[in-house]
């Protein structure tokens, strides 16, 4: 215990100088510095541009320095935003598009709405651009392909979220726990590699009466079902056939809703309604055991300033389900939150050069490791070595990170992925609260998924299809 | 009266032709006045009227053709909107939440006014106080209430350490109570309105039968019930109509606290249309939900408004004989 | 005896009724004011922090000055967007939009009350141009008014404001002018005023507080209408209400402390307005149902 906490203490202390040294040109090296001149000579001959984004705020003020420097080089900044909350910037985004107006430059936004915001016309391809600034998405695993669609790149990463498993380490190594769990179990009490051992773990650890609840994942309206979805592919489902015929309804799904639907024996009993803005403060406080949670509330509550929690939390790969009698490993990495540019802005060059810089290692390293608006996570592999991002998100808390974006799987990649989700919202939900029944659920979600398939038009989301299988994680589980 | 004034003013024109340039000069005045009105509607409301009716007829959908390509399909649109079931659930859930919310706000508003409507000391506190609500904005409400009404909130908190017992409602999660919840949270906000309009009613009841009923003896009770309550109905069925057409569009409220949720437990018109609309972008769908939500409304509105014109005609004959008494005396 | 102790027991069940129904309302808006004083750790802790410990002006700082705190990590303090802007709209869009509503609102009124300007199946009509909720047709008039390029302009959310608030400002104020004898307008007239004038300069000058009443309740409708402008604005025009529902990111959560100290902001001047003018209201609400 001391030893690791002095390690840590260790590890801050150089956080700390090298941060302070931040200032000099040194965070970068030598590969980023080159990376960074490369879109810079692309965009000087532009001139100066005044670019509008819709972005939230609490992105956007830690991309301020990047862009201030992008600035002074070329010119380019980001001078307004259109400043929304996170799950309303879809919506602001599509209206947009309908419109097709060029009032926007950049939008910050999941990738899981690049095919729709494709579809309907909105959005440009950065390859060229990339081409020409030299510039590539460094990132870790196969992760940088959840912003591709049709072949193509339409969006620049700035925030990788990924989904880490947690469990409260100091329940889990205390000796007594340890010892009345082999007793009940005939097994010692290890990580859990698959959802059974991590149901039966949150089982043992649930108490309510103590104040500790087994589970702090959520099943609420607009996040469950990104767990169902991560438990769906980790069972070697997919929630279609290559014809986009439903297929929800299958042994994987039927285990999916399974592991989904039993978490009520171990969670909040608010969890029907609870998102994130009630949970975190929970997991925080210490009340739950364990959870999967994006990669980001590692940041909040290891920060002993903002949490009772800081230094009690083991880190690593999200359990896997099996397929095909072998275990298979999917981390929800949804929302993959990247830069896109709009088609129509007259502007489109200079924002995707900017968009570029804002994807660099330098600027990306500066992004995520602001100790204030710590919204945006780590994703590039250089990050995973910088001793801020170490610092911030504790080599424990990086470790998990850098194995879970391996096996990072997206969101219904699809045109149309709001409805498909509104599906699952509402489906889950009822399946949730016991208005229907496990199948029912599966039956009513494949029912309804045929009829958002057939408007849209199967031929269209054919071809989405293709892009959806391919951007899927070709790893089984973390290296 | 007038005529006669006016002729006598200028003393010159034959009556005949002064009325007629006259009323030739006040059909001006009516038009100057009522153009504006006329060309906004006819700008800005019809043409969206229209744009309403054609994407109920033609499927657009957004990620395959610019809007004005949809394809015709007849009343498809229509048929689907009647045959989903969630559409149903969502008018019922309307209409119990517009019907708690206009219920509740008229009992306590009236409670809370007839009990005020006399001078007494702190009345004008207690008035102040009461106006309140309606000063606050509903997303801050919404937003409020999140953490009031937690499990282990302020709500409960306080219920527990008055009760004793160790209460845990769910007032958020518990699907069964959530609609009651925001209509509570609604009733909250809007009794002030039904309150200031029936102490308006209740302080300008005339006092005549009220005495008069005292010498017969009748208890308070009686008179309340048999004479005031009576004098007030116009003012409290205005009070109704107006609250209960209110509550149906009620949206912030519920989209900041639940979104519709837990599950679809506070999916009302207003939260549906947004979600077809706006989150699952099937513009047509939307447009067909909001033609019938709109023929709904309007059904209702007719309604109200033969039952507030019978009430509002019952009281000008009321009022207008002791004034045309005055007039002639 | 037993009859002025009945009294007394009633009126101390007044006073607990009453009290109890004051603190009810008062409750929510104390949890306003003492959360935004809070820091982030007691924004949603349990058991309930009622009062704030230790008290900061850090979330007000944050939102109103837009500095973040340079605490740990020695990074440099960067600026938030601050809700001036939003501010400066809803100022503009609410009192603007309501004065003009109820300036034209009761000029027609003028003309129903004396000309019958509109016959009473029209003037229900009217009312109903405020009871359908707008959510069904919002999403049409978008799509209009990027066509005319009214999406995001002050002119184009303020027609809207405009148009929405008429029902209510023609309702209320017809009330008012009704109560005006017309023997005033008449020696105007003889006077030689032109019809206009006679509106300005002798009836609505004589309804003063009639019209003050209508003001602020038309004011409180648009000051917190959240629909018509969230889906209306882009950047330019964005109110305060929108913006108050900005304090939250999908995967973090809402930052309830900071949302709460602009709550502050966009609540109690409101509040303070209407408790200035709190006895003008009660007239303003009769709709011409209740005479006296």
């Amino acid at each position: 215990m001391t030893g690791q906490s002095l390690h840590r203490r260790r590890v801050l202390q150089g956080g700390l100088g090298l941060a302070a040294l931040g200032a000099l040109p040194l965070g970068g090296g030598a590969l980023a510095a080159e990376e960074g001149d490369t879109i810079i000579a692309a965009a000087k001959g532009i001139g100066k541009t005044e670019l509008k984004a819709i972005m939230w705020s609490n992105y956007f003020v830690p991309m301020k320095g990047p862009i201030e420097e992008f600035e002074k080089a070329t010119g380019i900044a980001i001078t307004g935003i259109k400043d929304l909350s996170t799950p309303t910037i879809p919506q602001a985004a599509m209206a947009e598009a309908l419109t097709r107006s060029p009032d926007f430059d950049i939008v910050h936004v999941g990738s899981e709405m690049i095919p729709s915001l494709v579809s309907a016309g909105y959005l440009e391809p950065l390859d060229e651009y990339m081409h020409k600034a030299n510039y590539k998405m460094d990132a870790v695993g196969d992760y940088a392909n959840l912003a591709t669609y049709g072949g193509k790149t339409y969006g620049i990463i700035t925030d990788g979220n990924i989904f880490v498993h947690q469990l409260r380490k100091d329940l889990f190594e205390d000796a007594d726990n340890k010892k009345r769990f082999e007793d009940k179990f005939g097994k010692p009490l290890a990580y859990p590699k698959n959802w059974d051992d991590d149901f039966q773990q949150m089982k043992f650890f649930h108490n309510p009466e103590k104040g500790i609840y087994g589970s702090g994942n959520l099943r609420s309206r607009g996040f469950g079902y990104v767990w169902f979805l991560m438990y769906l592919y980790s069972f070697g489902g997919f929630p279609f056939d290559p014809d986009m015929k439903p297929t929800v309804s299958s042994d994987a799904g039927k285990k999916a809703i399974a592991v989904y639907l039993r978490d009520k024996e171990v969670a909040f009993p608010d969890s029907p309604s609870w998102g994130t803005s009630q949970m975190i403060p929970h997991i925080a406080a210490g009340d739950v055991y364990s959870c999967q949670y994006w990669g980001g509330l590692i940041k909040l509550q290891e920060n002993p300033a903002k949490s009772k929690t800081a230094g009690k939390w083991i880190y690593g790969a999200v359990p896997g389900g099996e397929a095909n009698g072998k275990p298979l490993y999917r981390a929800a990495g949804m929302p993959v939150v990247v830069l896109t540019v709009n088609k129509n802005s007259p502007r489109k060059a200079a924002a995707a050069y900017m968009a570029c810089w804002l994807g660099t290692e330098k600027a990306s390293s500066q992004i995520v490791t602001d100790r204030v608006n710590t919204f945006n996570d780590a994703w590039t592999r250089k990050e995973m070595t910088d001793p801020r991002v170490l610092e911030a998100y504790t080599p424990g808390g990086v470790k998990a990170i850098q194995a879970n974006l391996q096996v990072a799987a997206p969101n219904i990649f699809l045109t149309g992925n709001q409805e498909f989700v509104d599906v699952l919202d509402k489906n889950l939900g009822q399946g949730y609260l016991g208005q229907l029944k496990a199948d029912e659920v599966l039956k009513q979600i494949d029912e309804d998924f045929a009829k958002v398939v057939k408007r849209i038009g199967t031929a269209k989301l054919k071809k989405d299809y293709e892009t959806y299988a391919t951007i899927m994680p070709k790893a089984t589980q973390p290296s | 009266m007038a005529e006669a004034l006016a002729g006598a003013a200028t003393g010159t024109a034959a009556p005949g032709r002064l009325d007629a340039s006259r009323s030739k000069a006040v059909r001006r005045f009516k038009w100057m006045i009522l153009s504006p009105l006329l060309l906004m509607l006819l700008s800005l409301l019809t043409p969206v009227l229209l744009l309403q009716l054609y994407f109920s007829f033609h499927q657009w959908t957004v990620y395959l053709s610019s809007w004005w390509n949809a394809d015709f399909v007849g009343l498809d649109i229509f048929q689907s909107v009647f045959t989903d079931p969630r559409f149903g659930w969502a008018v019922l859930r309307s209409l119990a939440f517009a019907g708690g919310s206009t219920i509740g706000c008229f009992v306590l508003g009236f409670s809370l006014a007839y009990l005020i409507y006399r001078p007494f000391r702190g009345q004008a506190l207690y008035y102040a106080l009461f106006i309140v609500p309606m000063l606050t904005v509903p997303i801050v409400i919404a937003y409020t209430g999140q953490m009031l009404l937690d499990r282990s909130g302020p709500l409960n908190d306080i219920l527990s350490r008055l009760t004793g017992h160790d209460i845990q409602v769910l007032w958020l999660s518990n699907p069964d109570i959530a609609l009651l919840t925001v209509t509570l949270l609604d009733i909250w906000n809007w009794t002030p309105f039904s309150f200031i309009i029936m102490l308006a009613g209740l302080s300008s009841l005339p006092k005549e039968p009220v005495e008069a009923a005292q010498i017969l003896g009748a208890s308070s009770w009686r008179i309340f019930w048999e004479v005031q309550l009576p004098l007030l109905r116009p003012v409290i069925l205005l009070a109704l109509v107006l609250r209960f057409l209110d509550a149906m569009g009620s949206f912030p409220i519920i989209w900041g606290l639940l979104q519709g949720g837990p599950g679809t437990a506070t999916e009302t018109l207003g939260i549906y249309i947004y979600i077809t609309t706006w989150q699952d972008f099937n513009v047509s769908l939307g447009a067909a939900q909001s033609y019938v939500t709109m023929v709904m409304m309007v059904g209702i509105v007719l309604l109200a408004i033969r039952l507030l014109r019978r009430e509002k005609r019952s009281l000008d004959t009321m009022y207008a004989k002791p004034q045309e008494a005055e007039e002639t005396a | 005896m037993t009859k002025t102790r009945r009294r007394r027991v009633a009126a101390a069940g007044r006073y607990a009724f009453l009290t109890l129904w004051a603190v009810i309302v008062v409750f929510p808006l104390y949890w306003i004011v003492s959360t935004s004083f809070k820091p982030s750790d007691q924004w949603f802790s349990w058991p309930p922090v009622y009062f704030p410990s230790p008290p900061t002006l850090d979330n007000y700082r944050d939102v109103w000055i837009g500095a973040t705190s340079v605490a740990e990590g020695g990074q440099t303090a960067l600026s938030l967007q601050t809700p001036f802007l939003a501010l400066r709209n809803s100022l503009i869009l609410a009192f603007g939009a309501t004065a003009l509503a109820v300036l034209y609102g009761s000029v027609i009124a003028y003309g129903v009350s004396r000309y019958r300007l509109l016959s009473e199946t029209r003037m229900f009509q009217l009312l109903m141009l405020r009871m359908v909720p707008p959510i069904v047709i919002v999403a049409p008039l978008s799509l209009y008014f990027s066509y005319l390029g009214l999406l995001d302009s002050m002119f184009g959310l303020g027609v809207m404001y405009f148009l929405t608030s008429l029902p209510y400002a023609v309702w209320m104020t017809k009330s008012f002018i009704d109560e005006v004898p017309r023997e005033v307008e008449q020696a105007a007239e003889i006077l030689g005023a032109s019809r206009w004038r006679t509106v300005f300069e002798v009836v609505l000058p004589l309804i003063r507080s009639g019209l003050v009443a209508t003001f602020m309740f038309i004011l409180i409708l648009n000051w917190s209408e959240y629909l018509l402008s969230l889906i209306l604005s882009k950047t330019n025009i964005v109110t305060l209400p929108v913006e108050l529902s900005k304090f939250e990111g999908s995967t973090e959560g809402r930052l309830f402390g900071r949302q709460a100290a602009l709550s502050v902001g966009i609540t109690f001047p409101l509040i303070i307005i209407g408790l200035f003018i709190r006895k003008h209201l009660a007239r303003g609400f009769s709709f011409g149902m209740v005479r006296r």
